[in-house]
């Protein structure tokens, strides 16, 4: 992979997407509590593509599911739009995920039983909704997932999988996409493929993605990486490089005793 | 690797709970059995025995047989002079004249009707008399009367009080005494009223006649020598027989009456049992399914197959061990409940400490283990099988054997085939149960097969509302032979129940359209107590016959006869007013016929037994021995029905067979012009001094009639609800698993925004398909297997299917909410679930 130095300049606007405010996430009780975050505060642009990178441990994905409204957090404000996750009830909360966000993780993103059309539509289906034919028929061409939408999860490659996560995520329009490692599982070769695409997404449509990674590569192909160090935010990298991910991700481990890998 | 074992099993408490419970059902249901048995045996035993206890020799009228039907055959009474010359025998230390007789006792104006027997006997102090006096003092004087001591406490009968007893004559009596019986306070289910032999004589119009005499031997004089020196004094008109097997022969009697019920419970023990063994194989192979990786951990560490196979079945033996143990212990305590189930069902058992052998003991035990082990044997085998390899790799989906399937779709054909085969030509009728079992065990073994194409046609409707539906339907569908056990195990309890529905409903209709059909009587005079022989006091026939109102009155008496090994009954009947109230149709000869003292049969029994019109019949009574009818008459068999039996002959022919006073019913055709409600009111006038007698239409004669079955068939439809219990809690197990299992899955749902509400109904609509499903094969298998039965029983006497279909919606209504009740636990468990954790989860 090389860095990818062609891309166009980053969208002008300055809207913000989704921002944490001070928040602290604190896991278990007692001697055994561990702060995951504490005192985070980060601003998401709106259409870009922004990578999370930090040590295990460092809270990245606390934050990724405290901003995507998959977890609660215990201080602090979480501002999706103009929605303030942390006045939500858990349905309203479920609700804001099924009709506002959007979904890649590592693995296991299909429901077994559906095929891939219907894990695609599954969102909307949920919600009682039919899905715009042009922008699924669009989205499934762009995925190259055309001629596999008849087959179940178990029928496809791990790439073609992420590939629908992909147009699932993307199928409701929504305000922003969380990718949680979604290169983790994948080769060299398929992880290019779904970058390429994740990249294509926000510069094509505008979409806004935030992906968590540990890996320098992944990283690069995003507009700017957010470095997370013991639950706070430390430091962010425009235009990130993956010579200039890698010596930043060296200083942010040598603390800690744990690496990043 | 035992104690690995040992650990591995407690650790799966909550899984394990819902497998017992499965075991312990079935082990309950055998032990209470037995239990109930064992104890009413020896309750019997002990009323008999006590009832003899201190008398040696026992002198009565001789019969052919003692007793048909756990009904004592009647004797002629013994005359005035024969107690006196067995007292003069050398031997003889004393001789005490005894009579024994029905007689309802009356409290207050109100007759208190037990279920067992009103027993009115002469008071015979100890050694000869069995009753002891509690309080008070023995009846001395013809006006006075003891009663027993429960009937008292139970009816506020005090000393002084006064009581109407009504046997042949009726009198009213003060009570001086109260007694007990051995070590209680009277006979279990009866009431008892001990008078003075002269008095007894005259309730029961006997005369100067007693009913038996009790010898008691003097010192040093062998029973059996006095036995035959009685015998040579008294002639062989009277049976002298030793007290203690008359207490055996009559407690054999009783317990004769009770085996239906223990053959019931012992049935509903094996479809508990079977229902059990389905929940328990289902339970290991998931067990042993999700334990793959741990499995094929151990077999990489070094075990060999073996041990794994032994560990999964030494799970299965501490299982089966606890689950006896458990279902030992609930079976002592649910005997009591099963004999209050009974009584208010109307079977009355009798009532006292229960008894625990070895023998229920062992029983509990084998069974319980032999199931447990035998069912997990198939999951431990597969178990055995798990490849090193597996724990690096995902499971791959179980398909379905070819062999399975080819012997499945064996054995669910040669079901058909055999019910088939007993309707088209004359197989035996239990080739019907061969079938049934043919039946159930091709589904089990082709379920797995058939499961995913039923389930999607039985969930169509829930697809169609909505992605939880349609995802339910998938995940039912993906474990085909889970989801095939869990429906298997309901739809057996459920097809035991239909059948039963429709059979019942098959037999009480076609009786009562015979009945219908046949009896043209305005009225019906029977006894509320449906006793074997009716019970009616041939007093309301006089009385009936005598109205101004009446213009015909016809009655009809039942007897017993032996007929060969088997006890058979016959009805007996007026054959010059019969025509009048009844529209008899015969094929052959006709009613008039009967005078001479000759017998009509029902149409297939003159065809089973090859006899016609002119042959003659065997029968052997009690009273008379064995004598030959000739037989006069064919009668339809709706009609034989109609009269309750298929052996009919003259009211004038069985005064000469029997000493019996007791009719069945009196049927009633009322005077031309006379207003309905007029009759009827002076009809019951007439039955003012008879309680129990009871003026029925039509309906309530053949509520008469099917009582028996009503009982049987309530009593046994209660006890199966048990087995359907444990078949939900089967799915609920089931269920709760499956979402174990499927925890990423789950989890992704709710990620990306599948509420917790339709989540639950994901889950509940699993449930209620899985029920759906189970409802489906068995109302379909018990309604089939019942038609089948009542074409069978159509040979004997036209007997219609008569499909009872709103009891059966019913049963289909139940079982679903009950499948939605068996979802809510594990919708709510799967609702609970942390999002973030089960997305976490591999």
């Amino acid at each position: 992979m090389t860095t990818n130095t062609l891309k166009p300049p980053p969208p002008t606007s300055t809207a913000v997407a989704v921002q944490a405010r001070d928040v602290v996430r604190t896991y278990g009780r007692g001697a055994a509590a561990v702060r995951a975050l504490n005192g985070a505060t980060v601003s998401i642009p709106a259409g870009r593509f922004t990578a999370i990178m930090g040590p295990s441990g460092s809270g990245k994905s606390t934050l990724m599911h405290a901003l995507a409204g998959l977890d609660t957090v215990d201080a602090g404000q979480i501002l999706l739009g103009g929605t303030d996750l942390c006045q939500l009830n858990e349905r309203q909360r479920t609700l804001l995920r099924r009709d506002r966000v959007g979904f890649v993780f590592q693995s296991f993103n299909l429901v077994p039983t559906l095929t891939a059309r219907e894990n695609i539509v599954l969102p909307l289906t949920l919600a009682g909704r039919r899905p715009d034919p042009e922008r699924l028929a669009h989205l499934v061409a762009t995925l190259g997932l055309t001629d596999r939408l008849r087959h179940r999860p178990g029928e496809l490659s791990g790439g073609q999988q992420q590939r629908v996560a992909v147009a699932r995520a993307l199928i409701t329009r929504p305000e922003i996409v969380f990718a949680d490692e979604p290169t983790g599982n994948l080769d060299s070769s398929a992880a290019e493929a779904l970058l390429g695409f994740l990249r294509q997404a926000v510069d094509d449509l505008g979409q806004t993605i935030v992906m968590v990674t540990h890996d320098p590569h992944a990283a690069a192909y995003a507009d700017r990486v957010v470095f997370l160090a013991d639950g706070r935010i430390d430091g962010e990298l425009d235009a990130p490089t993956v010579p200039a991910v890698l010596s930043r991700m060296a200083r942010l481990a040598a603390p800690a005793t744990t690496g990043a890998n | 690797m035992w104690r690995l074992t040992l650990r591995t099993t407690l650790a799966r408490r909550a899984r394990l709970a819902l497998t017992l419970l499965a075991v312990v059902l079935g082990v309950t249901f055998a032990t209470g059995g037995l239990v109930l048995t064992d104890t009413s045996a020896r309750l019997l035993d002990d009323q008999f025995r006590t009832a003899t206890a201190g008398v040696d020799l026992t002198v009565r009228d001789a019969v052919a047989f003692d007793s048909a039907m756990g009904v004592e055959v009647a004797r002629d009474p013994l005359p005035a002079d024969l107690p006196a010359r067995i007292a003069a025998v050398s031997g003889v230390a004393a001789a005490q004249p005894l009579v024994r007789g029905q007689g309802l006792l009356e409290v207050a104006g109100t007759p208190v009707v037990p279920s067992g027997a009103s027993v009115l006997a002469s008071w015979a102090p100890a050694p000869t008399g069995s009753f002891t006096i509690r309080s008070g003092r023995p009846p001395a004087a013809d006006d006075e009367v003891v009663v027993d001591e429960d009937t008292a406490r139970g009816h506020r009968v005090r000393l002084g009080d006064t009581v109407t007893v009504r046997a042949t004559e009726t009198a009213r009596l003060r009570v001086v005494g109260l007694a007990g019986f051995g070590d209680r306070g009277g006979l279990p289910n009866s009431t008892v009223a001990l008078v003075t032999l002269p008095s007894a004589q005259r309730l029961l119009r006997l005369g100067a006649g007693v009913s038996e005499v009790a010898v008691v031997a003097a010192p040093g004089v062998a029973p059996d020598d006095l036995r035959d020196r009685i015998s040579a004094a008294v002639g062989a008109d009277y049976e002298v027989a030793a007290s203690r097997d008359i207490a055996a022969a009559g407690a054999a009697a009783a317990r004769d009456q009770l085996s239906w019920l223990q053959l019931v419970l012992l049935a509903l023990a094996g479809a508990a049992l079977l229902v059990g063994a389905f929940l328990i194989a289902n339970t290991f192979s998931i067990v042993v399914t999700q334990r793959t990786r741990e499995l094929a951990l151990l077999r990489a560490a070094g075990a060999t197959g073996g041990q794994v196979l032994r560990s999964v079945l030494g799970e299965a033996l501490l299982v089966g061990l606890t689950a006896s143990a458990v279902g030992l212990a609930l079976g002592v305590a649910a005997a009591t409940g099963i004999r209050g189930l009974a009584r208010a069902f109307g079977v009355p058992l009798p009532e006292g400490g229960l008894v625990l052998t070895g023998r229920t003991v062992l029983v509990a035990f084998a069974v319980g283990v032999l199931v447990t082990v035998a069912s997990a044997v198939g999951p431990a085998r597969r178990a055995s099988a798990v490849a090193p390899v597996a724990a690096l790799r995902q499971a791959a989906a179980a398909r379905t054997g070819r062999f399975r399937v080819v012997a499945g779709a064996l054995a669910a054909v040669a079901g058909p085939a055999a019910t088939a085969a007993v309707l088209a030509a004359d197989a035996p009728v239990p080739l019907l149960g061969v079938a049934a079992l043919g039946a159930v065990g091709g589904l089990a073994l082709l379920g797995p097969a058939l499961t995913p194409t039923l389930v999607r046609l039985v969930g169509r409707p829930l697809a169609a509302a909505g992605v939880s539906g349609r995802l339910a339907t998938d995940s039912a569908a993906r474990t085909p032979r889970r989801t095939a056990a869990t429906a298997l195990a309901l739809a057996l309890g459920l097809a035991l129940i239909s059948y039963m529905a429709v059979l019942g409903t098959s037999v009480n209709s076609s009786v009562r359209q015979s009945y219908a059909e046949v009896i043209t009587a305005d009225h019906v005079v029977e006894s509320a107590r449906n006793e074997m022989l009716g019970g009616l006091s041939p007093a309301v026939y006089d009385r009936v016959s005598r109205l101004p109102e009446v213009a015909v009155a016809s009655r009809l008496r039942y007897g017993h006869w032996r007929d060969g090994d088997a006890t058979r009954a016959l009805t007996a009947v007026d054959p010059a007013t019969l025509p009048q109230v009844a529209n008899l149709h015969f094929t052959a000869g006709n009613l008039a016929a009967l005078d001479g003292g000759g017998i009509v049969l029902a149409e297939h029994v003159a065809r089973d037994r090859s006899l016609t019109v002119g042959d003659e019949l065997p029968m052997t009574f009690s009273r008379t021995g064995t004598r030959t009818l000739p037989v006069v008459g064919l009668l339809r068999d709706g009609d034989a029905r109609a009269l309750s039996t298929d052996y009919v002959i003259a009211l004038d022919t069985f005064a000469r067979l029997y000493s019996e006073e007791t009719d069945a019913s009196v049927l009633i055709r009322t005077a031309d012009g006379t207003d309905r409600a007029a009759a009827e009111r002076s009809i019951k006038a007439a039955l003012a001094d008879t309680p129990t007698a009871q003026l029925r239409d039509q309906a309530a004669a053949v509520a008469g009639r099917t009582q028996m079955i009503d009982q049987v068939l309530g009593l046994v439809t209660v006890l199966l609800m048990l087995a359907v219990l444990i078949a939900l809690l089967g799915i609920t197990n089931t269920l709760a698993l499956s979402i174990t299992e499927r925890t990423a899955e789950i989890g992704l749902l709710r990620a990306v925004g599948m509420t917790r509400q339709q989540l639950g109904w994901m889950i509940r609509a699993e449930a209620v398909l899985v029920a759906a499903l189970a409802s489906v094969l068995g109302i379909v298998l018990g309604a089939g297997f019942a038609a089948a039965t009542v074409r069978a029983l159509g040979r004997d006497a036209p007997t219609v299917l008569a499909v009872p279909t709103g009891r059966l919606l019913l049963v289909l209504a139940v079982a679903l909410v009950a499948g939605l009740l068996a979802g809510l636990l594990p919708a709510r468990r799967a609702a609970r679930l942390d999002v973030l954790a089960a997305i976490g989860t591999p």
